[in-house]
C-alpha cells in the first residue's frame, strides 16, 4: 500500500458531534501519531476504522480506489489490525494459541491438532518481528505485559489467507508496559514500518512520539488542529494545539510546605507480596513508590488499603487499628484509585452516578438503610464537577466514556468525602494530557489541603514532578527513601537501578 | 428507533400477545376472572423469580431453588401429618429455605464455588432430602390442616371495586408483597445498590469498599427463603406436598428473568421487569391452553419465545 | 415475540376452518401422561371421543399438579362441555370448585371419588381382592396356612387388605400365619423377600405353608423368589398377586407357582370415561360416584391373550 486516505469524516451521537470533517492521509513506510485530549475523537475514529462504528460521512480510499468500510470483517479484509492497550490475551492458552487466535489450527489426520506447526507458525511470526525471547509454546500468562503486546502484535501477522496487513494502530500501546517493554515494541513497530506497513500511532507520551513517529495528526473536539511532519513542528506546538492552552508546567508546583503530623506510619511491615517496609506520611506529602516493573510498587499501596495482611510489623493510623479490608480502610477515609481502571475499578455497565458514589452508599443512607438517590446525586454531581469530568451526564454507563474521563470517575470517587489519605496506583495510566493535567491539580489541591498521598507511576517525570519524597523497591522489598526535590528522571533512574 | 426496539421490544411482544389472546377468546381471555385466574397461576412462579432475581443481580444463579421449594412444603406437611400447628409447620418450612439460601451462599462466597456447580450440588442434595423426609410419599388428605390449604382458596373480596362475587386470592396477593419487598430491597436500599455494583464488577465492588462475601452470602439466603415461601404456597394450593412438586419453577424463573433482562439498558436483572417476564410466560399458558394448542407444541412456543426474545436483544445491542 | 405470534395466528385460522364452534369441547388435564396406564385410558378415551366428534384437548402438565389446577381454570375460562382429571381431585379442590360454578361437570378417570367429580371411572378395588383371595381359597381346597402381604398406609391398596381378610375368615380351616406389611422404598420387591425368607425359615416342613396372597405384584414376586431360592418351589404354595404388571405376567408365564394376578382394562376405562362425559354433556343425572370397569383374572390359561 501506498497511501490510505481518510477525508470528510463526520460522526455524531444523539446529536452531539464527535468527528467534523477529519482528515487523515497515512503512507506506507510511515508511523503516523494521533493525538488529542480526552474527548477529541480519537477512540470513534479508531472505532470507525475498526468497523465496529459506522461514520455518518466518510471519503475511505486505499490507492486511490474507494474502500468498503461498514463492518469488521472489511476492516480486516482492508488490511487493518488493531492493538489496543486492553490485551485480548487469554492467559490459560500459550503464545502460540493466542497467535492463531480465531484462526484453524492446523491439524494432523484432520483430527489431532499439530501442535508442532502451530508453534512453529508462531515462531516464525515473532521472528519476523525480531523477538526470539519469547517461547510459543509457553503459557500467556506467564509473560509481562509488554511481552503479551508483542504477541498481540504477532498474531496480526498471521492470517488464514496469509494477506499481509496494511496498516496497523496502535491504541496507547506503551499505557501498561514498562520501559525496557515498550523499548522493545519501538523496535517492532520501526520493523513494521520498514515492511512497508503503514503506522498509526495514539499515545499520550510526548517523548515516544517525537522519538518514534515521522507525522503527527492532533484533534481537538473532533477537529483536524494540526497535521505535520514530525521534524517540522515541536513538543509545545503539539501540546498547544492539544490543549488549545500553552502549557509552561504540567506539574503544578507545590506552594505550601509539607505538614509536621504524621497520619500514617509503616514500621517494619512484611506481606506475601512486599518486605521490610518502613515509611512515615505527613499530612499533605505526597509519597512516590517507584522501582523497576513488578517490583511491589504496588504491594506497598495494598498494605495502606487492607489489602495484604501484615504478617510482621506495625502499622500506625489514627487511634484505631490498621483497617483489615477495603470496606474499613474506605470507611476510614482512605481513597483508593486501583492500577486497573476496568478490570479492578469501574463498573463498566453502570452510570457514572453509581459508579462514583459507591463506597460513600453508607454516608449518605437514610434510615439505616435506604438508598437516598438525591443525596448521590448530589455528590456525584459535586465530585464529577472537582475532576471536570466531561460525560453526557450522571447517567451515562462509564464504558462509553474516554480513557482520561474514565479515571475521573475514578477520582470523583475518591472525593467523596475530604480523604484522610489518597492512595494512587499509576493515576494517569491510559489518560490523555488535557485529563492528566486536571489529575496533577486536583492531587496537588488536595495535598496543599493537607491529604497525604502515595502513589506510584511508571514514568519517572510524573514520580519527580509530583511527589516530595520517592520509596524505592526492588524485588518486592524496600530500599530506600530519597528526596525528590532537584532530582532528574536520570537521577531517579540511576538510583533505581543503584539500589 | 433500535434502541426503542430493543428496550421495549419485549413489552410490545407482552401487549401483542395480549391483544391477540383478546381478539382471539373473545369475552373469555380479557376479562376480570381470568385475569385474576393468571394472578394466582403464576404466583409461586412469580416469588421465585422474584427473589432469583437477587442473586441474579449479582450475575450468580440459584439452580436449587424447586427442590427448596419441594423440600420446604414437604417439611411443612410432614409436621403437619404429626400433629403440629400451621404455624409451626409454616415456620419450619421457612427456616428450612433461609438455612438451605445460607448453605448456598456459604458455598458460593466463603468456599468460593462456582454458583451453577454450587448451587447444582445443593439441587441434588434438598432434593434428596425432600425424598427422606416425606419417605418418598404425596402427603395429602387428613394430613393437611384445613386452615392451610384453605389459604390458597380464600382472597379479598372485590365487591368494593365493582367487581360482585371475584375475590383478591391470597397467592396473588403473597406474590404482590415479595414484589414489593424484592423491588425496595433492590432498588431503594443501600444493600440493593451494593449488590448491583457485585453485578457489575465484583473485583471492582470490593475494592471500592464493597463486602463482597456477606452481601453473596446474604442474597442467596434471601433467594432460599423466596423458594420456601413459594413451596408453601404450591403445597398450600394442591392440598398436599411431593418431593418434586417444585422442579418445574427452577427453569421458569430463570427463563423469567432473562427475559426481564431484555428490557433494562445494560441488560442488567430488574425486579419489576422479572414480572414482566413471569407475566409472559403465564398469559402464554392460559391463552394457549383455552386456544387449545397441544401441550407439547405449547412448550416449544414457549421456549421458542424465551429464545426469540433474548436473542432479538442481543442482536439490537450488537448493531447499535 | 412476532413469531409466536404469527404461529398463533395461524394455529387460530385453523380453529375457525375446523369448525371448532359446532362440536363439544372435551379438555383431559393429566400430570401423567408419561405413564403407560394413562397413555392406555387416553388411547380408549379418545378412541371414543372421534366416534362421537369431540376436540378432544390433552393437557399433560408433566407432575406439575398445581399446574394442573391453573390448566382446569383455563378450562373452565374457556367454557368448555367438559372436563376430564387424570389426579387425585383432593389435590386439585380449588380447580373443581371453579368447575362447579361454573356449572362444567368433572369426570374422574382414575382420580379418586370426591363430591366435586360427577362419577370416578375405575376398577373396582374390592372386587380385584375378591377374585385374587377366592381364587388362593378354592385352590387349596379350603384349608391350609396363608401368608398375606398388606399396605394398609395407603387407601387403595387398604381395601384389598380387608376383604381378603374377610374372605379367609369366611374359611374355617384357612389360618393366617402372618399378614406382612414390607418396606416399599424400592417397590417392595426386596424387603418382601427378605421377610418371606424369614418366615420359611421359621416353618421348615413341606406343606406348613399353603399360599402367599398379595395386595399387589411386588411382594408376590419377592416371596416367589425367596420360594424358588430356598429350594422349595415344588411345595405347590399357591402365589397371586394384584394388577398383573409385566414382570407378573412373565412370572405367571412360566407356570411356577405364581398363578394368578388381575388386570384392569386401561382402555376399558378410558371408553367408560368418554360414556361418562357423554351422559353428563347430555345432562342426564349420574347417581353412581364410582363407575367400576370390570377387571380380568389373568392366570396361566390367558396371560398371553
Amino acid at each position: 500500500m501506498n497511501a490510505l486516505s481518510i477525508r470528510n469524516l463526520s460522526k455524531s451521537f444523539a446529536g452531539s458531534p464527535a468527528l467534523s470533517d477529519v482528515a487523515l492521509e497515512l503512507r506506507g513506510g510511515e508511523i503516523h501519531a494521533l493525538m488529542g485530549e480526552n474527548g477529541a475523537g480519537k477512540s470513534t475514529l479508531i472505532r470507525i476504522l475498526a468497523g465496529v462504528e459506522t461514520a455518518d460521512a466518510l471519503v475511505l480510499e486505499k490507492d486511490g480506489r474507494a474502500l468498503p468500510l461498514s463492518n469488521a470483517q472489511n476492516a480486516h479484509d482492508a488490511g487493518f489490525r488493531f492493538i489496543h492497550q486492553e490485551l485480548n490475551i487469554v492467559p490459560q492458552l500459550s503464545a502460540a494459541e493466542n497467535i492463531s487466535l480465531g484462526l484453524p489450527y492446523p491439524r494432523r489426520l484432520g483430527l489431532a491438532v499439530d501442535w508442532k506447526e502451530l508453534n512453529s507458525r508462531a515462531g516464525m511470526a515473532l521472528s519476523r518481528l525480531g523477538v526470539d525471547h519469547i517461547d510459543p509454546a509457553m503459557q500467556a500468562a506467564r509473560f509481562d505485559t509488554g511481552d503479551q503486546m508483542l504477541i498481540k502484535i504477532a498474531s496480526c501477522l498471521v492470517d488464514a489467507e496469509g494477506r499481509t496487513a496494511d496498516l496497523y494502530v496502535f491504541d496507547e500501546p506503551t499505557a501498561a508496559l514498562t520501559g525496557e517493554e515498550s523499548e522493545k515494541l519501538f523496535a517492532v513497530i520501526s520493523g513494521l514500518k520498514d515492511s512497508g506497513a503503514a503506522v498509526l500511532y495514539v499515545s499520550h507520551r510526548m517523548n515516544e512520539v517525537m522519538r518514534l513517529c515521522d507525522r503527527v495528526t492532533v484533534l481537538r473536539d473532533g477537529r483536524n488542529v494540526l497535521s505535520a511532519p514530525i521534524s517540522e513542528t515541536s513538543k509545545e506546538e503539539i501540546i498547544t494545539a492539544m490543549t488549545g492552552r500553552s502549557v509552561a508546567e504540567i506539574y503544578p508546583p507545590r506552594s505550601s510546605d509539607v505538614g509536621e503530623a504524621v497520619v500514617y506510619a509503616a514500621s517494619g511491615v512484611s506481606t506475601d507480596e512486599v518486605s521490610r517496609i518502613e515509611f512515615k506520611l505527613r499530612a499533605g506529602e505526597i509519597l512516590g513508590v517507584a522501582g523497576l516493573a513488578n517490583a511491589g510498587q504496588s504491594g506497598v499501596l495494598r498494605i495502606v488499603m487492607g489489602l495484604a495482611e501484615p504478617g510482621k510489623g506495625r502499622i500506625e493510623f489514627g487511634s484505631e487499628p490498621a483497617p483489615k479490608t477495603p470496606s474499613e480502610a474506605w470507611a476510614r477515609g482512605i481513597a483508593y484509585i486501583p492500577r486497573e481502571r476496568r478490570r479492578e475499578g469501574l463498573m463498566l455497565q453502570m452510570p457514572v452516578c453509581d459508579n462514583a458514589v459507591l463506597p460513600h452508599l453508607d454516608r449518605l443512607r437514610r434510615l439505616l438503610f435506604m438508598a437516598n438517590r438525591r443525596g448521590e446525586r448530589a455528590m456525584a454531581t459535586r465530585t464529577a464537577d472537582d475532576v471536570r469530568l466531561k460525560a453526557a451526564g450522571l447517567s451515562q454507563p462509564v464504558y462509553q466514556l474516554s480513557g482520561g474521563n474514565q479515571q475521573k470517575v475514578l477520582f470523583a470517587r475518591a472525593l467523596g468525602r475530604q480523604p484522610a489519605i489518597l492512595v494512587l496506583d499509576e493515576p494517569t495510566r491510559g489518560v490523555d494530557i488535557g485529563a492528566k493535567y486536571d489529575i496533577y491539580a486536583l492531587v496537588r489541591e488536595l495535598s496543599e489541603a493537607g491529604c497525604p498521598v502515595i502513589m506510584t507511576s511508571t514514568d519517572l517525570s510524573e514520580t519527580l514532578g509530583m511527589c516530595d519524597r520517592v520509596l524505592i523497591m526492588r524485588d518486592g522489598a524496600q530500599q530506600a527513601i530519597i528526596d525528590a526535590a532537584g532530582l532528574t528522571p536520570a537521577d531517579l533512574l540511576s538510583r533505581i537501578y543503584a539500589s | 428507533m433500535l434502541r426503542i426496539l430493543r428496550i421495549y421490544g419485549t413489552l410490545i411482544g407482552f401487549a401483542l400477545i395480549v391483544v391477540l389472546f383478546s381478539v382471539l377468546l373473545p369475552g373469555t381471555f380479557f376479562t376480570s376472572g381470568n385475569l385474576i385466574n393468571i394472578s394466582q397461576q403464576i404466583s409461586m412462579l412469580a416469588v421465585v423469580a422474584f427473589t432469583m432475581t437477587i442473586v441474579m443481580v449479582m450475575n450468580d444463579f440459584d439452580l436449587s431453588v424447586g427442590s427448596m421449594a419441594s423440600l420446604a412444603g414437604v417439611t411443612a406437611a410432614v409436621l403437619f401429618s404429626l400433629g403440629y400447628p400451621v404455624y409451626v409447620g409454616v415456620g419450619a418450612a421457612l427456616l428450612v429455605g433461609l438455612l438451605g439460601g445460607v448453605f448456598n451462599g456459604v458455598l458460593v462466597s466463603l468456599v468460593g464455588i462456582l454458583p451453577f456447580v454450587a448451587t447444582l450440588g445443593t439441587l441434588t442434595m434438598f432434593s434428596g432430602l425432600a425424598f427422606l423426609v416425606s419417605g418418598g410419599r404425596t402427603i395429602f388428605g387428613r394430613d393437611i390442616p384445613s386452615e392451610f390449604s384453605g389459604f390458597a382458596r380464600g382472597g379479598i373480596p372485590l365487591d368494593f371495586i365493582g367487581l360482585d362475587g371475584q375475590k383478591l386470592p391470597f397467592l396473588s396477593l403473597v406474590a404482590l408483597l415479595v414484589l414489593a419487598v424484592v423491588w425496595f430491597v433492590l432498588e431503594q436500599t443501600t444493600y440493593g445498590r451494593r449488590l448491583y455494583a457485585i453485578g457489575g464488577n465484583k473485583e471492582a465492588a470490593r475494592l471500592a469498599g464493597v463486602r463482597v462475601k456477606s452481601l453473596r452470602l446474604s442474597a442467596f439466603a434471601l433467594t432460599g427463603l423466596g423458594a420456601a415461601i413459594a413451596g408453601l404456597m404450591y403445597s398450600s394450593r394442591v392440598a398436599s406436598a411431593n418431593p418434586t412438586q417444585g422442579s418445574g419453577l427452577m427453569l421458569d424463573a430463570i427463563a423469567a428473568v432473562f427475559l426481564g433482562m431484555t428490557m433494562s439498558e445494560e441488560g442488567e436483572p430488574r425486579v419489576l421487569y422479572t414480572l414482566v417476564g413471569v407475566l409472559i410466560l403465564g398469559v402464554l399458558d392460559n391463552g394457549l391452553t383455552q386456544l387449545s394448542v397441544d401441550s407439547y407444541i405449547r412448550e416449544i412456543m414457549v421456549g421458542a419465545i424465551v429464545v426469540s426474545a433474548v436473542a432479538f436483544s442481543s442482536i439490537t445491542k450488537q448493531s447499535r | 415475540m412476532f413469531f409466536a405470534g404469527t404461529i398463533a395466528r395461524g394455529l387460530a385460522a385453523l380453529l375457525v376452518l375446523t369448525g371448532v364452534a359446532m362440536a363439544q369441547n372435551v379438555t383431559v388435564v393429566t400430570p401423567y401422561l408419561a405413564q403407560p396406564g394413562t397413555q392406555m385410558y387416553l388411547e380408549g378415551f379418545e378412541a371414543e371421543a372421534a366416534g362421537k366428534g369431540w376436540n378432544v384437548n390433552v393437557i399433560d402438565t408433566a407432575g406439575d399438579v398445581a399446574a394442573v389446577i391453573s390448566r382446569i381454570e383455563d378450562a373452565v375460562t374457556q367454557k368448555v362441555d367438559a372436563i376430564v382429571i387424570n389426579v387425585d381431585p383432593a389435590q386439585v379442590a380449588a380447580g373443581l370448585e371453579a368447575a362447579a360454578a361454573a356449572s362444567i361437570p368433572v369426570i374422574g378417570m382414575d382420580s379418586g371419588a370426591d363430591p366435586l367429580v360427577v362419577t370416578n371411572v375405575t376398577s373396582n378395588g374390592y372386587a380385584m381382592a375378591a377374585e385374587t383371595s377366592v381364587y388362593v381359597a378354592n385352590r387349596i381346597e379350603g384349608k391350609g396356612r396363608i401368608v398375606m402381604f398388606v399396605f394398609d398406609a395407603f387407601p387403595p391398596v387398604q381395601i384389598r387388605g380387608v376383604i381378603a381378610d374377610a374372605v379367609f375368615g369366611n374359611y374355617p380351616d384357612i389360618e393366617v400365619i402372618d399378614r406382612i406389611t414390607p418396606d416399599v422404598q424400592d417397590g417392595g420387591i426386596a424387603d418382601s423377600r427378605a421377610k418371606m425368607e424369614a418366615l420359611l425359615a421359621a416353618n421348615p416342613e413341606k406343606g406348613s405353608i399353603s399360599a402367599v396372597w398379595a395386595a399387589w405384584d411386588q411382594p408376590a414376586l419377592g416371596a416367589l423368589q425367596a420360594i424358588e431360592d430356598a429350594g422349595r418351589a415344588d411345595e405347590g404354595i399357591v402365589i397371586v398377586g394384584i394388577d398383573a404388571n409385566p414382570q407378573a405376567r412373565d412370572a405367571i408365564a412360566a407356570g411356577g407357582n405364581f398363578e394368578a394376578s388381575i388386570a384392569q382394562d386401561f382402555i376399558g376405562i378410558g371408553k367408560a370415561t368418554a360414556d361418562a362425559v357423554a351422559r353428563a354433556i347430555s345432562g342426564e343425572e349420574i347417581r353412581e360416584r364410582v363407575t367400576y370397569v370390570p377387571t380380568v383374572l389373568v392366570t396361566k390359561s390367558n396371560v398371553n391373550n
